[in-house]
């Protein structure tokens, strides 16, 4: 046996909002593995506590649940947990339950359900210190005395009373105490009997009393989908001792909150005292006065919302371009070094830094968001935010914790993206996932800025161009919401809604320590996960604008000029300045000729006609094309196959001018302009919906599966192609 | 009287509950049962959802769950 199978291990349940997580985090420090449990998107933390005799413990924080019931993901994952039905563990050897001390009645709620799975149990009495600021007075002792366990108050953010809790749980180890449980009238314990005479008995299964408990209370329980018997059989089964329960008098739905509370109410006699100086408005309730308020609420909800917004869009900023600042300093030496060998160098320079550049470049707005949305969240306002914004998202399934993610995919996808876990409602959490890469993201502002710097504003005025540009930002959000609607009548047809009733929890002071750790989590989430993913996808796009780049392609071009070597003879400084330009303009000449012989050259004259009904010609095709791995390259890829060089930007009067000058190279329209006004608006278009950037890609296969990846990337690509043919086509009827 | 109905300032107690509703059977293992006294804390700048609170908890609960509780008013 190795030293972690003999391991104590320890879960940690609680409310939500208790003071759990902060707790978890000052027990185990900053030792803590994060994952996935598995099969589910339910996020897995476990960590290292040192005892005071110098055992180590395993401690796992188990999801935030008012109850055991069941029914949604991280219940279900809390009942398998403390019953050991989880993959490859046994059951805990003792479970810590975190009890709000001023929600101590309905917290309970939670203890008594879990006592039922017959694991021993220390009860932490947090914020203790808030309590009795408020004058809330407990006595630990008798609640201790009438419970049966070990009752120990604690604050877990200044590390009051983890000394006695360490020793409450050491002790507990030993003694195994057992939370004291309800007794049940006559007819639960006969459904009980019967149930567990059906499955346990007769069909082997191993189910905890608990267990039982919650196949008999719980409509649908996700217990029922563990259960070796099938369906067919367990259903009638479990439905036969529910109805038996309702003819002897116990609607069976209601029975355990009503037993139960019974049961805990006198429990709770004398235990709570309030004191008569007990303020009745407590200072959340005239915070939320404000924040809540129809008119207020709503404009320092919006202030709020600028602000973040700003904060990921703008402040980022200056990070960003230290970080390609530096990438392009990296990229200047490994060329400068590597000169001698021209493949090897594009390789390193162009593809494996640019490649590491292309998905540390998110890195800064991942930070920023994840400084405020854990701002946000350990202060109490987002359940606000939701409360005040819900009723825009009901129709299409979403609610109102779909706000920030969406918001801040206006500012890039992927921090927008990885914000959805914010969302416990994991139907959701999945549209707002698949509709996040709509929102009109950073990066195609370059793109709208060069063709409406190119085309609609030389035509129709600053105006004019003004309103497309926030058209342009629009049209994303206008698409999504009738994809999110329909999402949610085909995708999610049949799947468990998931009761949306939210608590506004008191306000908190937000740590700063919990707020970095939350920055550094993501951070390095993206930066392993997503960024492997992201490097492998530049590395063959870079191969396939490379390759296969025979010498004849260079040949020919320097023989068009009439240079049959590489070096130009000069004989004084002005034919030394032509010959200088006339090198630079021919090997700007050889790139594009390089680019066009490439794979992805190639491939793009191969399915421009699948292009055709939008106006694009073979080189568009090729920047759309080569545009798949992050939009805003096809700037670079139009200034080179436009031989203008790849370091042309959004505001180069060289590419505008270029692109209004071009013109069809063959077919039926040759010689007339490849750009006009339908051309460009079906371009830009095409750009706001279309699922071309790698690293959204890499994410959602992260936080959903490569199924979903791939689906959307396909879906979005047909809706942006659609719409760019019927923007073109109705463009030129006039 | 359902909750959907009910008015700032006053004081309700809890009739009856639907408990085939998910939202409210959540509700119920939070205290909110029959006899259990509640009150509309806020609404929503759209008027729905609303916010109530009893047995010292402060909810969002949307208006198409609210009609599931019938509430009578004490005050």
């Amino acid at each position: 046996m190795s030293t972690a199978e003999k391991r104590i291990r320890i879960a940690v349940i609680g409310n939500p909002n208790t003071g759990k997580t902060s707790l978890f985090n000052t027990l185990t420090g900053l030792r803590q593995r994060v994952g996935n449990y598995s099969g589910v998107t339910v996020e897995k933390k476990t960590g290292i506590w040192n005892m005071p005799h110098g055992q180590d413990v395993e401690l796992i924080d188990l999801p935030g649940t008012y109850s055991l019931s069941a029914t949604s993901l991280d219940e279900r994952v809390a009942v398998d947990v403390i019953a050991g039905h989880e993959a490859d563990s046994k059951a805990p050897d003792l479970v810590i339950v975190v009890v709000d001390v001023e929600n101590l009645r309905r917290n309970l709620f939670l203890a008594s359900q879990a006592s039922e799975l017959g694991v021993p149990m220390v009860i932490a009495l947090n914020c203790w210190d808030v309590a009795e600021k408020k004058g809330l007075q407990i006595d630990s002792k008798l609640l201790q005395q009438r419970l049966g366990v070990p009752v120990i108050p604690t604050v877990a953010k200044r590390k009051s009373g983890t000394d006695e809790l360490a020793k409450a749980v050491e002790r507990a180890i030993e003694t195994r105490p057992m939370m004291a449980r309800p007794y049940w009238p006559d007819p639960v314990k006969k459904a009980l009997t019967t149930l567990k005479d059906e499955l346990v008995v007769k069909r082997g299964e191993s189910l905890r009393e608990g267990e039982l408990q919650r196949l008999i209370f719980d409509r649908k329980s996700a217990v029922r989908e563990r259960l070796k018997t099938p369906a067919s059989e367990h259903e009638p089964i479990i439905k036969a001792v529910r109805d038996q329960l309702y003819k002897d008098g116990f609607q069976p739905d209601a029975a355990e909150s009503t037993l139960r509370f019974r049961f805990l109410n006198p429990l709770l006699n004398d235990v709570l005292e309030r004191q008569a100086a007990l303020k009745k408005r407590s200072k959340s309730e005239s915070i939320d006065q404000l924040l809540l308020h129809k008119f207020w609420g709503l404009l320092v909800f919006i202030g709020m919302m600028y602000v973040v917004f700003q904060s990921v869009y703008t402040w980022a900023g200056p990070l960003m371009d230290l970080i390609e600042g530096g990438v392009g300093w990296v990229q200047g030496i490994a060329s400068d070094a590597l000169v001698s060998m021209p493949m090897l160098q594009s390789l390193i320079a162009d593809g494996i830094i640019g490649g590491v550049g292309a998905f540390l470049v998110f890195l800064p707005q991942i930070l920023v968001l994840f400084f405020f949305i854990s701002l946000l969240e350990a202060s109490g306002y987002m359940a606000r935010a939701a409360f005040l914004m819900d009723k825009l998202f009901q129709w299409c399934g979403l609610n109102g914790k779909s706000f920030v993610p969406l918001l801040t995919s206006f500012a890039c996808a992927i921090p927008g993206i990885m914000a959805t876990r914010t969302i416990n409602d994991n139907k959701a959490r999945l549209i707002t996932i698949l509709i996040a890469p709509l929102m009109s993201c950073s990066a195609r502002l370059p793109v709208y800025l060069l063709l409406i710097g190119a085309f609609i504003e030389p035509q129709y005025g600053p105006k004019v161009a003004g309103a497309t540009l926030f058209a342009m930002h629009f049209i994303g959000a206008l698409v999504a919401a009738p994809f999110a609607w329909a999402l949610n009548k085909t995708v999610n047809k049949g799947r468990k809604p998931i009761p949306f009733v939210m608590e506004l929890p008191h306000y908190r002071v937000p740590q700063i320590k919990l707020t970095l750790h939350r920055m550094y989590e993501s951070g390095k989430e993206f930066v392993v996960r997503a960024g492997t993913v992201i490097f492998a996808m530049t590395i063959v796009i870079w191969a396939l604008l490379y390759f296969p780049r025979s010498a004849e392609v260079e040949n020919e071009i320097r023989a068009k000029y009439g240079i049959t070597n590489d070096t130009i003879s000069v004989s004084n400084v002005g034919e030394q300045i032509i010959a200088n330009d006339l090198e630079e303009a021919i090997s700007k000449q050889i790139d594009a000729a390089y680019l066009e012989q490439s794979y992805m050259g190639r491939f793009g004259k191969f399915v421009q006609p699948v292009f055709a009904p939008a106006g694009y010609d073979w080189k568009i095709t090729v920047g759309v094309l080569a545009s798949f791995p992050a939009r805003e390259i096809i700037i670079s890829t139009l200034g080179i196959t436009y031989a203008l060089g790849g370091e042309v930007d959004e505001e180069s009067g060289d590419l505008r001018s270029t692109l209004s000058n071009a013109k069809w190279e063959s077919g039926p329209r040759m010689g007339e302009p490849v750009f006009n006004i339908p051309v460009a608006l079906s371009i830009m278009v095409f750009f706001a919906l279309c699922m071309q950037c790698g690293a959204t890609l890499a994410v959602i296969a992260k936080e959903l599966n490569w199924w979903w990846a791939t689906g959307s990337f396909f879906a979005l690509t047909s809706i942006a192609w659609i719409a760019a043919v019927l923007v073109y086509q109705i463009g030129m009827l006039f | 009287m359902r909750l959907d109905q009910i008015k700032k300032g006053g004081l309700f107690r809890v009739k009856e509950v639907d408990c085939s509703n998910d939202c409210i059977a959540r509700l119920m293992s939070m205290g909110l049962l029959p006899d259990q006294e509640i009150r509309l804390i806020h609404e929503a700048p759209l008027g729905d959802p609303i916010a109530v609170e009893f047995n010292g908890c402060h909810m969002s609960i949307r208006l198409s769950d609210a009609a599931g509780v019938e509430v009578e008013q004490i005050q």
